[in-house]
C-alpha cells in the first residue's frame, strides 16, 4: 500500500540530513508504528508522505500511485492527522467538517453518518456550534481525526495521535484503527509510547539520526536486540 | 526584577523587528532579494520626502519673516506627536491586545506592568520610525538657518529621544480603557467593531481634507504657503494650548540659550517619565480586565445550549464553492480582514462620493447636470473604480498569506488547482459585490442613474476585478508570507498588497490609456465591447499561469 524508496531529505542545503535514504514496504491491512527519539526524522518522513515535503531523492508511492506524480489521486487515498492541531479558528466545528468533506467529496448521507458516529465516539457533538478558536487542544485534535476519518481513507497517517487525547478518546480511536485494519486498510503512525507501539502495532520501524535502525514485528525486533524483554530495552539500546 | 524586564524586552525586540531572523534570511537568495525590493520601494519615496522638506524650507521662512520662528517647531513636535498618538492607538491595539505571544506571557510569574512595559518599549521603537521622519527636518532647518548653538543640539536630541512617550502613554491609556469597558459578555465584538469602522471613517475623512487642503495648494501656488502660515498660526497655537508638550518641547528649544529653556526641556522630560509611571501602575488594574476576555480559551462544552443537530448543518458543496464559503467566513471572522478588506469596499466609495458633494461648493449643480448628460462617462469612471477595487480589497494578494499556519489543510487535501482558483476568485467577487453596492448607492444619491449605467458597472466593474484579483494571487502564491503570528502580517504589513497594487496601477493605466486612445475615434458601445474581450482575454491568460503556479508551488512550499 505504501512504499518508500530511498527517500532522503536534508535541510541547509545538505548540512543537515534530516531523513537518509530510507526505504520501507507497507502492506494493506496493517498497522505500523514508526518511533525513535525527538529529531531523529519521523514528523520529517510522514510530512513526504502526505505531500508536504519534497524529498530530494527517492520516491513515494500509495496503493501504486506517485506522490509527486499525481498528487491528487494519491491525497484522495490518504487522511493525515498532524502533531499539533492548527486549523481554522474561526470556522465552527462543523464548518471545518463540512470544508473537508466537500474537499474530499464525501456524500451528504455518508458524511452525515460518520460525524454521528466519530462526534459521539469522541464527545463533542454539542460543541460543533461553537467556533474552533474555543476549543480546548484535545477538542481540536479530536475534530481534526473526525475530520480525517469521515473519508474513510485507504491509508490513515498520524503524527502522535495519542497526544492531547483523555484515555477514553485515546482507546476509542486504538478500537476505531483495529477495526479500519480488519477491514484491510492501512494505519501508519509515530508516536513516543512504546506501550501502545509494543501492543498495538503489527509492525514497528525504530529510526534513529534519519536512518532506520530496525523494522519488523515485536518479535523480530527481540531478535535484532540483545535485551530482549521489552520495546523500551531494545529502543534505548538501538538509539544509543 | 530587572533580568525579568530585560529579558521580556530582548524577546519582544527579537520576536518584532526579527534582529535574528532577518541576519538568518539574509543567509538566502531569495529573502536578500525580498529585502532589497523593500529596499527599492523606500528608495521610490525619497522625491516625495524631499519636497516635504522643502516646502517646509519655505514655510520656515514665511514663519521668520513674521517673526514667529518658534511656531515653525510647535508646528513640527505637535505634527510628529499627533501621528505618533494615531498611529500609536492601532499599534498598542494589536501589539497589547491581538498578539499571539500573550498566550505564552500571561501565565508566567511575571506582572502585568512588566509585559505592558516591554511592549512599550518595542512600541517606541516602531514609533522613532515614524517621528523622526517627520521631527528632524523642522529640528534641521531650524538649527542650520538660524545658526543655533551646541546646547540647541543636545537639548533637541534629547526631546527627540523622548518625543514618542507622551503620546504613546496617551494612546495606551485609552486603549487600555477602552478594551476594558468594551469587554462586555457577547456585545464586545459588536462594539468594537463599530468604533473601528468609525475610527476608519474618521481617518479617511481626514485624509481626505489634507486632499483638498494640497488640491488648493496646487491651484494658489505660492500665495497658498503664506496663507496656510498665517491661518494655521492660529490653529497651531489653539492645538499647542490643547497639548501643551508639544509647546514645550517646541520653547525650550526656542528658549535653550536662558533658564526657561532648561526648564521647559525639564518639564517636557519628566511629564514624559511620570506619565509613564503613571501608565505602568495603571496597568495593573487595567491591562488584564481587558484582555481576559480576548484570549479566553473557553471550555466549549456546547455552550451554544442548543442540542446541535448533525442532520440539519449537513450540507455538501462543489470544492471550489465550498473554498470561496470558508474564505468569506475568514474575512467577515477576522477583524482584521473585515476592517481592511471589506470595511474599505464599503466605506472608501460611499466617502469618495460624499466628499465630492461637500467638498465641491456651489457650482456642484451644474456638474451634475453636465455628468448627467454624459452617462458613458459616469459607466467607465465607476467601472474603473470597481476594477482598482478588485486589487485594493487585496483579498487576491493576500489569500495564500492569509492561510498562515493552517496552509498544510490546503496541501494535504486532494483539491484541484482550478478549485483553488475558481473559489478564491469567487471570494473577491462576493465583496466586490458588495462594494459595488455602496457606490451605487452612493452615486444614486447625487445623480440620476440610468439602469444601462448600472448595468454596465455591475457586469465591466465585476469582469475588470477579476483580473485584479488574479494578478494578486500570482504574486501570492510566488511569495506568500504564512509564518505570522498577527493577521495584521498577512494582510496591512504584506508587501505582496504593495506589489500587487503596483502591478494593479499598470494594468488599469494600460486600459485607461487605451481607452482615452479610442473613446472619440469610435463607437462608445464598442469601447465597452473592447474592454470586456480585454478583461476576459486576461483572465484566461493568468488563469493558465495560476494553474501552472499553484501546481509548482504546492509542491515546494515548507
Amino acid at each position: 500500500m505504501l512504499q518508500l524508496n530511498g527517500i532522503s531529505k536534508s535541510y541547509n542545503k545538505g548540512a543537515i540530513k534530516a531523513v537518509d535514504n530510507i526505504s520501507l514496504d507497507i502492506e494493506s491491512g496493517e498497522i505500523f508504528g514508526f518511533i525513535g527519539p525527538n529529531g531523529a526524522g519521523k514528523t520529517t518522513t510522514i510530512k513526504m508522505i502526505v505531500g508536504l515535503l519534497k524529498p530530494d531523492d527517492g520516491d513515494i508511492t500509495i496503493g501504486g500511485v506517485n506522490v509527486w506524480e499525481e498528487p491528487l489521486r494519491a491525497k484522495a487515498m490518504i487522511s493525515y492527522v498532524p502533531d499539533s492541531p492548527e486549523i481554522y479558528d474561526k470556522l465552527k466545528g462543523i464548518g471545518y467538517l463540512n470544508f473537508i468533506a466537500d474537499m474530499y467529496g464525501i456524500s451528504r448521507d455518508k458524511r452525515e453518518e460518520k460525524m454521528e458516529y466519530y462526534l459521539d465516539m469522541f464527545n463533542i457533538k454539542d460543541a460543533m456550534g461553537d467556533i474552533i478558536g474555543s476549543y480546548s487542544r484535545g477538542m481540536k485534535q479530536k475534530l481534526v481525526l473526525t475530520a480525517a476519518l469521515m473519508n474513510e481513507p485507504e491509508l490513515f497517517i498520524l503524527d502522535e495521535p495519542m497526544v492531547g487525547l483523555d484515555p477514553k478518546s485515546s482507546f476509542n480511536l486504538k478500537e476505531t484503527m483495529r477495526q479500519m485494519r480488519d477491514e484491510g486498510k492501512t494505519i501508519f503512525f509515530s508516536t513516543h509510547i512504546l506501550e501502545v507501539a509494543e501492543k498495538f502495532c503489527d509492525r514497528i520501524a525504530i529510526i534513529n539520526k534519519g536512518k532506520i535502525v530496525t523494522v519488523g514485528t515485536m518479535e523480530e525486533l527481540r531478535h535484532h536486540a540483545k535485551e530482549r524483554e521489552s520495546l523500551e530495552n531494545i529502543f534505548l539500546e538501538l538509539t544509543e | 526584577m530587572m533580568e525579568k524586564i530585560i529579558s521580556l524586552i530582548k524577546t519582544d525586540f527579537n520576536t518584532t523587528f526579527g534582529l535574528s531572523s532577518i541576519a538568518y534570511s539574509f543567509k538566502s537568495k531569495k529573502n536578500r532579494w525580498q529585502i532589497i525590493v523593500f529596499g527599492i520601494a523606500m528608495l521610490s519615496l525619497i522625491p516625495t520626502y524631499f519636497l516635504f522638506v522643502k516646502s517646509l524650507g519655505e514655510i520656515y521662512d514665511i514663519y521668520s519673516q513674521i517673526g514667529q520662528s518658534s511656531m515653525f517647531l510647535l508646528l513640527g513636535f505637535l505634527g510628529a506627536q499627533v501621528i505618533v498618538f494615531v498611529l500609536g492607538l492601532l499599534y498598542v491595539m494589536s501589539k497589547y491586545y491581538f498578539s499571539n505571544d500573550l498566550a505564552l506571557l500571561l501565565p508566567l510569574p511575571v506582572k502585568p506592568s512588566y509585559i505592558l512595559g516591554s511592549k512599550f518599549a518595542t512600541l517606541m521603537f516602531s514609533e522613532y520610525l515614524t517621528s523622526l521622519p517627520i521631527i528632524l527636518p523642522f529640528i534641521f532647518i531650524y538649527g542650520i538657518r538660524g545658526g543655533e548653538g551646541a546646547i540647541y543640539w543636545i537639548y533637541s536630541f534629547l526631546l527627540i529621544l523622548t518625543l514618542p512617550v507622551i503620546p504613546l502613554v496617551l494612546s495606551s491609556i485609552l486603549v487600555m480603557f477602552f478594551m476594558k469597558y468594551t469587554n462586555i459578555g457577547g456585545k464586545k465584538d459588536l462594539i468594537r467593531t463599530l468604533s473601528a469602522v468609525l475610527f476608519i471613517i474618521l481617518v479617511v475623512y481626514v485624509q481626505l481634507k489634507i486632499n483638498t487642503i494640497t488640491q488648493k495648494a496646487l491651484l494658489q501656488g505660492n500665495d497658498f504657503l503664506i496663507n496656510l502660515v498665517k491661518d494655521s498660526n492660529l490653529l497651531v497655537k489653539k492645538l499647542g494650548l490643547g497639548f501643551p508638550p508639544s509647546m514645550w518641547a517646541s520653547l525650550s528649544l526656542s528658549n535653550y540659550l536662558n533658564i526657561a529653556g532648561l526648564g521647559y526641556l525639564l518639564i517636557f522630560v519628566s511629564v514624559g517619565v511620570l506619565s509613564f509611571i503613571a501608565m505602568i501602575l495603571l496597568s495593573e488594574g487595567l491591562f488584564f480586565d481587558g484582555l481576559i476576555g480576548n484570549i479566553e480559551v473557553s471550555a466549549s462544552k456546547g455552550k451554544t445550549g442548543k442540542k446541535m443537530s448533525i442532520r440539519d448543518s449537513v450540507v455538501q458543496t462543489k470544492p471550489y464553492l465550498a473554498l470561496a464559503k470558508k474564505e468569506i467566513t475568514m474575512l467577515f471572522k477576522t477583524p482584521i480582514y473585515l476592517f481592511n478588506s471589506i470595511g474599505g469596499v464599503i466605506v472608501v466609495p460611499i466617502i469618495m462620493v460624499m466628499s465630492t458633494v461637500t467638498g465641491g461648493g456651489g457650482d456642484m449643480g451644474s456638474i451634475i447636470k453636465f455628468v448627467e448628460t454624459k452617462p458613458e462617462f459616469i459607466a467607465l469612471v465607476g467601472i474603473g473604480f470597481i476594477t482598482a477595487m478588485g486589487m485594493l480589497n487585496s483579498i487576491g494578494a493576500t489569500t495564500f498569506s492569509r492561510e498562515g499556519k493552517n496552509f498544510w489543510i490546503q496541501r494535504v487535501l486532494p483539491i484541484k488547482a482550478s478549485d483553488q482558483i475558481i473559489g478564491r476568485i469567487l471570494s473577491s467577487i462576493a465583496i466586490q459585490v458588495l462594494g459595488l453596492a455602496a457606490l451605487l448607492g452612493a452615486l444614486a444619491f447625487i445623480i440620476r442613474l440610468r439602469i444601462s449605467t448600472i448595468v454596465l458597472i455591475v457586469i465591466l466593474g465585476l469582469l475588470g476585478s477579476i483580473p485584479m484579483t488574479q494578478i494578486g494571487m500570482v504574486i501570492d502564491i510566488i511569495r506568500p508570507s504564512l509564518k505570522w503570528t498577527n493577521p495584521q502580517q498577512a494582510m496591512k504589513q504584506n508587501l505582496n498588497v504593495l506589489f500587487g497594487m503596483g502591478l494593479g496601477t499598470l494594468y488599469i493605466g494600460g486600459i485607461s490609456l487605451l481607452v482615452f486612445n479610442l473613446i472619440n475615434r469610435i463607437d462608445i458601445n464598442l469601447v465597452f465591447t473592447v474592454l470586456a474581450v480585454i478583461f476576459i482575454v486576461s483572465t484566461v491568460i493568468l488563469y493558465y499561469v495560476l494553474e501552472k503556479l499553484i501546481v509548482k508551488q504546492f509542491e515546494v512550499l515548507e
